[in-house]
């Protein structure tokens, strides 16, 4: 529930204050240097904020990784239409649980992430959208927010620089599709959570149909580092490409599991075995997902790569939002697919045929597989839907359950064939 | 932490001793001075108002509670205040369903057609539409719930840590079936989709409160505590 774990090869700049309960307070987070990134950015002009950014390669934490300081720049000049800033704090993602963990320990981190994002983009209004479900960290952060408004901090005229920018909490409904951007969007104005067609990009027509920017957590109390400290200072950490640091959650198969920051780029074997501890009891590693359910699954024997955008995608899989999980050899590789597809499943908000049919479809093979009844032919056809739900939809919510279901079949195909042929050993795995 | 908490914020036992996650800092040493309230941010959150405090907090109270009564009114008293100040919030009354949703939820503890009736007359929508949008989120229950909603999450981390085992835990020791309330009211459990505590595996969330590292052998301990 806390903070248990701490490796001294974590470089510390969001995770400092995780277990610390007094750097949730105002007085404690001034005292800790708190909103001195905030008086920076209100003294320098909106477009330099957006450049320093930009120069600092920063790029969005919430699984696409596309650069926070390009996407402010495709706000458009300022005119008499209000802009907004939305934060996702949607985290949903199975295997993600780094933005629960920034807001419940250092909420005034990620007000000072909106309003700095805010004045970048000259918004008026920064609504948080966080996922109901995480109520308690839902009221820490309201507390803050309370807090910050009555310090002068938001609201009207904030700290004598002229600048008004309010913010909203806003509590999410239980929608797993409410972290797409133009769904959460959708959420915000009272609508069923359904993503919308791209273009319009939120730049354009986002929040009421207004210049929207759509900013992670994570990426959001970055920049206000950035802001504080400068581009040259973050790139010191990272690849050329995937500058800074990042946390990493890791959960599964391993004797340490919670949140770790590393520079980006860090060895993901050395990750596993070493920041983690390796699995419980040292058994092998038999796979490894390493960026939220939504990406395609690595054996134990591709490990050595580094943890940044550029190798992931390299090795045919996705950093996404750092979301480690990991299965030992004990894992019944088959199940763990069916139940992320059945999230799929769950989830899809029905607007396009392909992932509304195609999800549920290929559920039910693969619990047949998993119950011993499963034909060798159901793999083309799990195959043959999955390239179905490849690129034809709205949002790539398709994509994402296709991803668990093809690189499984690819790399593990023995073990659907295991239980085609009914080995008890492995259908009797209860996980 | 007080040592009726039990083990609920224990790991799993599957898991050697010396190499489980602790759950509570304050047990593992490193951080020995962290309290359950310290975790949960009790102290520092305090008393939540009625009317919803700050306007921009104000659509922020706890969606399922415990005591809750489906005939209350919903908008008298400090809840007119609060869809007043939810309102103003938004550019247009239609943004404020969600919240004042929620809100519904709050008192009465499930979502009627007639509650949704009237939450559509109050932000001037129509019945079909506040149904439509209701229908789409999972955590507006739609007829009544017990006391406390249990949900256990058995999505993949917490499945690979034995979340199933945890799940039928619950149901055996409730006696009931999953979805389905005690006769005495006091109890409904479900599988629910990703919680975001999945380093802290099992995670179950009761009515608004996270329950994590939760074991098949803490249920008990959870269900008297809960009492």
């Amino acid at each position: 529930m806390a903070y248990p774990y701490r490796h001294p090869s974590e470089v510390l700049v969001l995770a400092k204050y995780f277990g610390d309960p007094e750097a949730r307070t105002l007085r404690g987070w001034e005292e800790r240097g708190g909103y001195q990134a905030l008086r920076k950015a209100l003294g320098m002009a909106p477009a330099d904020v957006v450049n320093e950014v930009k120069a600092s390669g920063l790029r969005g934490r919430g699984g696409a990784g596309f650069p926070t300081g390009v996407k402010w720049s495709f706000m458009p000049p300022k005119g008499d239409k209000p802009h907004f800033l939305v934060c996702n704090a949607d985290e949903s993602e199975p295997g993600t649980f780094k933005d629960r963990e920034l807001i419940r320990w250092t909420p005034h981190a990620l007000l000072e992430g909106c309003l700095i994002g805010a004045y970048a983009i000259r918004a008026e209004h920064a609504y948080i959208y966080i996922r109901g479900e995480f109520f308690e960290a839902a009221q820490i952060l309201a507390k803050a927010i309370e807090e910050a408004y009555a310090a002068g901090y938001a609201g009207q005229n904030i700290l004598g620089s002229g600048v008004d920018i309010d913010i909203t909490l806003h509590l999410g409904a239980g929608a797993y599709i409410c972290g797409e951007e133009t769904g959460l969007l959708n959420s915000l104005e009272g609508r069923r959570g359904e993503p919308r067609v791209k273009p319009p990009f939120p730049a354009i027509a986002g929040a009421f149909r207004l210049p929207t920017a759509v900013n992670n957590v994570e990426s959001l109390i970055a920049a206000a580092h950035i802001v504080q400290n400068g581009a040259e200072w973050y790139r010191q950490w990272g690849t050329e490409k995937s500058t800074g640091t990042k946390l990493f959650c890791v959960s599964g198969h391993v004797k340490r599991p919670g949140n770790y920051e590393l520079p980006l780029g860090f060895n993901f074997r050395e990750f596993i075995y070493d920041v983690c501890g390796g699995t419980p009891g040292g058994r092998p590693v038999k796979a490894v997902i390493p960026g939220g359910s939504s990406v395609p699954i690595l054996t134990g024997d591709e490990l050595d790569i580094g943890m940044d955008y550029e190798a992931m995608a390299a090795a045919g899989t996705m950093l996404g939002c750092g979301s480690v999980i990991v299965m030992d050899d004990t894992t019944n590789l088959v199940k763990q697919v069916r139940r992320m597809v059945d999230f799929y499943a769950h989830e899809s908000c029905g607007q396009c045929t392909p992932c509304r049919e195609g999800t549920a479809w290929a559920a039910r093979i693969l619990r047949r597989i998993e119950n011993g009844r499963g034909l060798e032919e159901d793999l083309q056809t799990l195959l043959e839907i999955s390239d179905n739900m490849s690129g034809k939809t709205i949002c790539v919510l398709s994509d994402a359950a296709a991803a668990p279901i093809t690189s499984s079949i690819q790399k593990f195909r023995d073990d659907y064939l295991a239980l085609m042929r009914r080995e008890p050993a492995l259908a009797a795995r209860s996980a | 932490m007080s040592a009726a908490y039990g083990g609920a914020d224990s790991p799993p036992s599957s898991w050697p001793q010396a190499l489980q996650n602790p759950g509570f800092a304050g047990d593992t040493g490193e951080f020995p001075t962290l309290t359950e309230a310290d975790v949960r941010g009790t102290a520092y959150v305090g008393e939540r108002p009625r009317d919803g405090g700050h306007p921009g907090v104000a659509g922020t109270l706890a969606y399922q509670v415990a005591e809750k009564n489906p005939e209350a009114p919903l908008f008298e008293g400090p809840y007119a205040e609060r869809v007043v100040k939810i309102l103003e919030r938004y550019p247009d009354s239609q943004a404020a369903l969600l919240p004042v949703l929620h809100m519904a939820h709050e008192i009465r503890g499930h979502l009627s057609p007639g509650t949704m009736d009237e939450v559509a007359e109050r932000l001037g929508l129509s019945p079909a539409y506040v149904r439509g949008v209701a229908t789409f989120y999972s955590m507006y229950n739609l007829g009544p719930v017990g006391k406390y909603l249990i949900q256990v999450c058995t999505n993949i981390s917490c499945n690979l840590c034995g979340g199933d085992a945890v799940l039928q835990a619950f149901l055996d020791a409730t006696g009931t079936g999953m979805g389905e309330t005690t006769p005495d009211g006091l109890y409904t459990v479900m599988e629910v989709e990703c919680l975001g505590a999945c380093g802290f595996p099992t995670a179950v969330q009761i009515n608004e409160r996270y329950f994590e590292n939760v074991r098949p052998e803490d249920v008990p301990a959870i269900l008297a505590r809960l009492r």
